[in-house]
């Protein structure tokens, strides 16, 4: 796919199947330990309806999204997220992304991801250098 | 204490640059990290997948005067810009900011809004990224 790099194009999408295992594993290798993402009371205290995914998973997530479709073609120049819901785990979580621009190699890009419902719970932007 | 006492004190933290945290970027640290997004390329046994310099210095530092403030922490966004690659053996640099503090009126009450600034450096003494994050006290 050299060349079809174009605005308005949906680039390929990403289900992540969080589960409460993954928001452990996230919490040790990222080293944030706010208990609202592993202890239901605690959550539950804080008037969240139970443990709920780290933003900053989420933002993996769309990492990981906007990398598997730059693969080795370019390079991720700058990448921003806006939480805008929440989102609890044994929940599909989709992550999709659009070309809002192109100007020669510097690509812009829309992201987000969608809850079950469809409702956009995290929005963002990237740029992209090709070549 | 009244919130806005609490409010200028978290304020008077603006622009000071905290105390800079170095660490290695492992290679067994960047497995653990991919394998808990869940992402399998291989790439990552090597370099840093984009959100991982979270994981070698924390995005906003403890505030005393911030845990006054509501009853929790949200947050509110992220922004990374990445200057040159971060790879196994990296010795990355992290020096961190408040950058502004502002009040807002939500739904459900106040909420405060806390900015933090990161720039991470190599060994080299070069940039590598910037990180821009947004706490919120509710």
């Amino acid at each position: 796919m050299s060349s079809a790099v174009k605005a308005g194009e949906e680039i390929p999408e990403l289900v992540k199947h969080p589960t409460t295992r993954q928001l452990v594993q996230y919490a040790g290798a990222s080293g944030d330990f706010y208990e609202i993402h592993y202890d239901q009371d605690f959550a539950r205290g804080v008037n969240l309806p139970g443990v709920i995914l780290h933003g900053l998973l989420k933002a993996g997530y769309l990492g990981q999204l906007l990398t598997d479709w730059i693969g080795d073609r370019g390079t991720l120049k700058s990448f921003e997220v806006s939480y805008r819901g929440i989102d609890v785990p044994d929940k599909p979580y989709r992550c999709r992304g659009r070309i809002t621009k192109v100007d020669g190699k510097d690509v812009e890009l829309e992201v987000w991801g969608e809850d079950e419902n469809g409702q956009k719970t995290t929005l963002g932007s990237a740029t992209v250098q090709l070549g | 204490m009244a919130a806005t006492d609490v409010v200028d004190r978290i304020k008077a933290h603006i622009g000071k640059t905290q105390k800079p945290v170095t660490a290695t970027v492992e290679a067994g640290h960047l497995k653990r990290f991919a394998e808990a997004i869940g992402d399998p390329n291989p790439r990552w046994l090597e370099e840093a997948p984009p959100t991982f310099l979270v994981a070698i210095a924390p995005t906003s530092y403890h505030l005393d005067e911030a845990e006054q403030y509501g009853k929790g922490w949200l947050n509110g966004g992220n922004r990374f810009e990445y200057l040159e690659p971060v790879k196994v053996g990296d010795r990355i640099t992290a020096t961190g900011k408040v950058g502004d503090v502002y009040e807002k009126s939500g739904s459900s009450g106040n909420l405060l809004f806390i900015i933090f600034e990161t720039e991470y450096t190599n060994q080299h003494g070069h940039t590598v990224a910037r990180l821009r994050g947004t706490a919120i006290r509710r």
